[in-house]
């Protein structure tokens, strides 16, 4: 129940948002930042009660680890709410939070607070952390990137509609989504490593996990490419936006692939 | 209502050569305002008009043409006249921007309180006035917000500064390089001086010229061989110079981009023929806009804003119609009327409140009425014997007869 009211307050702040790009009255965002407080907070008290008695960080499953990350790039995007120029990137996220949380909400609570099993080492917590903090990053860059192209394409055809004035600047657009990258980037990469470091120290089979760790491979080098092209060349605005829609699309693709071909496959490879 | 009438010279009823002749300022009618008389002249390049009320118009007019060096009779021929409710409406229209050469244009409200504010200072309007111009800044203030009359830009300067800010944000961190020192050019480097631009760069052949717009603005000027050396640096380039061909080639803009690693440039190319090569817009992160792009962008503006006139005309219905209602109670039996129904209405609430028995409630209310009538008799009579708009405005004021003083309150 607690859950389907969080999806409605989502669903209401995202109204608000949109309301807020096309009537640019401060009601809107005033009630739009309000509700998007109140959702994450009713949203962040639900991820937390999914813990149980054990105090398991609640990443046990695939449907847990996508509700974390919707939680991560919420809070990212409570920031930009509070921010005048940013407060509209709102109208492009929520829609997307709200069709994840949609998708996921009915199989959340599923095995919660079960016991602990023996995988969760020292550094379960650190890779998974890590993991989702970067893919919600991403997420977030994903939205910027889409708002960017839009934006970018408006202003090259001159179809300036008063509604693009509340669009954020491209070079913030891109200041955000270059900011983003690299976070998500470092976060990815240290999830990585203590993902190793956690398989080596239970002596797991790797061939087990060889879909895991090559789907984790390929984005992350998607975002490696993303980030040198960037830094190397300095290829700002819409490559970056490009390669980072194609990288997080990838990134979804290989989570719910994965997922769905071989169950478990995570959990398989580390629980000896 | 009918108290107020305009006498207005504008840029439909005389050419420029007539206008330009017409230069008032509030003292010029200090004479006329005699006896309860107002005036307000409102001077700008495209419209001279003068508001008044308790003046003879023939007496207005002939001051006016005298003080134009005018015959008389050339200067009635250039000239609209209005008369009560219509000069309301026009006064209304005027300082929303809906009876100027570029429609929406918002430059007048700013002109239309300069001129207010002469006036006071000259003390050439009072009450009617007073009142008048108040609603007027109010109706501007509805039409701007509540319709999207001036939310686009309709000049190719103002354009070409949107669109910049549209990239960057805040452009007074972003080198602005001036290509040319003409008119057209120096009118966009002026928008984008007033918009923040704080780093401005003029390069021009001739390089005085370029000296004299960049001491005006501020600026730094430059000789037309560092051209590239500015364009490596600046991120916002207006370009207008004569020169029959382009001036920034592709090659030119590939090498410089290579060299900006691909920081965001916007080209706003505004001579003709034109300055850079259409081919130069194609170089990654480089935005190029030319007349013709920038005036497609205007065209489309200026027809939104003809689209949301008659949302701006309904705002002004509904306010004259207000003052109207407004100036048909200045009159002192109107008032004496109004002070007596807000004691009735005074009654009847204090009535409402209190739960007393029907024999002590009939006494109570007719106590109640006889002193409040004793009190408010000694106003009805100083109304009576002294009905000048000023009391009136002062009795209406003080017992909130009037929506508007009433809003206030409650706000």
């Amino acid at each position: 129940m607690i859950l389907w009211i969080m999806v409605l307050l989502y669903v209401l702040t995202g109204v608000c948002f949109i309301t807020y790009l096309f009537w640019r009255r401060r009601p809107a965002v005033l009630i739009a930042r309000g509700l998007f407080l109140v959702s994450v907070t009713l949203h962040l008290l639900l991820t937390l009660s999914l813990t149980g008695p054990a105090h398991r960080i609640p990443l046990a499953s695939p449907v847990q680890a996508a509700n974390m990350m919707i939680l991560f790039a919420s809070l990212v995007f409570i920031f930009f709410a509070f921010r005048r120029q940013t407060a509209v990137l709102g109208a492009f996220f929520l829609p997307v939070a709200v069709i994840a949380l949609g998708m996921i909400a009915p199989r959340l609570q599923a095995g919660a607070g079960g016991p602990l099993p023996v995988m969760f080492q020292a550094w379960y917590p650190l890779h998974t952390v890590s993991v989702v903090a970067g893919e919600a990053l991403f997420a977030v860059a994903f939205v910027v990137s889409i708002v960017y192209l839009i934006h970018e394409d408006i202003i090259r055809k001159g179809r300036l509609h008063w509604t693009v004035a509340s669009l954020p600047p491209l070079k913030l657009l891109d200041r955000i989504l270059s900011a983003c990258l690299g976070a998500g980037f470092v976060a990815i990469t240290a999830g990585i490593l203590f993902g190793a470091l956690w398989a080596s120290s239970l002596g797991v089979d790797l061939s087990q996990i060889v879909m895991k760790i090559s789907a984790g491979a390929a984005m992350w080098v998607v975002f490696a490419f993303s980030l040198h092209q960037r830094f190397a060349i300095r290829w700002s605005g819409r490559r970056t936006a490009i390669i980072t829609i194609t990288g997080f699309l990838l990134m979804i693709l290989l989570f719910v692939g994965i997922n769905l071909a071989y169950p478990g496959a995570h959990g398989a490879g580390l629980t000896r | 209502m009918n108290r107020i009438g305009c006498i207005s010279i504008n840029h439909r009823s005389a050419p420029v050569e007539v206008r330009e002749k017409i230069l008032l300022s509030p003292q010029d009618f200090r004479s006329l305002c005699v006896r309860g008389g107002e005036v307000y002249a409102l001077t700008t390049c495209n419209r001279t008009e003068v508001y008044w009320t308790g003046v003879d118009e023939n007496a207005l007019v002939q001051h006016v043409a005298a003080l134009s060096e005018m015959p008389d009779e050339e200067f009635r021929r250039h000239c609209e006249t209005f008369r009560g409710e219509e000069a309301i409406r026009h006064l209304f229209m005027v300082a929303s921007g809906l009876d100027s050469l570029i429609i929406g244009e918002n430059q007048i409200l700013g002109q239309v309180k300069d001129a207010y504010r002469q006036a006071l200072a000259a003390g050439t309007t009072s009450v009617f006035l007073n009142k008048a111009l108040h609603r007027t800044f109010r109706t501007a203030k509805r039409v701007r917000t509540e319709t999207s009359i001036g939310r686009y830009p309709v000049s190719v300067a103002s354009q070409a500064v949107e669109l910049a800010c549209h990239i960057f944000g805040d452009i007074s961190a972003s080198p602005v390089l001036v290509i040319g020192a003409g008119d057209m050019a120096g009118i966009a480097a002026r928008r984008l001086k007033d918009r923040g631009a704080g780093d401005l760069c003029i390069i021009n052949r001739t390089f005085p010229a370029a000296c004299d717009l960049a001491e005006e603005l501020g600026g730094k000027p430059r000789s037309f061989s560092a051209l590239r050396e500015e364009l490596l640096r600046c991120a916002i380039v207006i370009t207008s110079t004569g020169s029959p061909t382009p001036i920034i080639t592709r090659s030119i803009m590939d090498d410089v981009m290579k060299q900006r690693r691909n920081e965001p440039m916007i080209i706003i190319d505004i001579a003709v023929p034109r300055d850079v090569e259409p081919e130069a817009g194609k170089c990654y992160n480089c935005y190029l806009y030319d007349i013709d792009a920038l005036k497609s962008i205007v065209d489309k503006h200026v027809s939104f804003r003809q689209e949301e006139t008659d949302k701006a005309l309904a705002i002004i219905s509904s306010e004259v119609e207000r003052f109207a209602r407004w100036a048909g109670s200045l009159d002192a039996q109107a008032t004496i009327r109004d002070l007596f129904s807000l004691m009735d209405e005074y009654i009847a609430s204090e009535m409402g409140a209190n739960s007393l028995e029907p024999r002590h409630a009939a006494i109570v209310e007719q106590r109640l009425r006889s002193s409040l009538k004793r009190y408010l008799h000694r106003v009805a009579s100083y109304l009576k014997e002294h009905p000048t708009l000023t009391n009136i405005e002062q009795t209406r004021r003080i017992f909130q007869l009037d929506e508007d003083y009433q809003d206030r309150h409650k706000g």
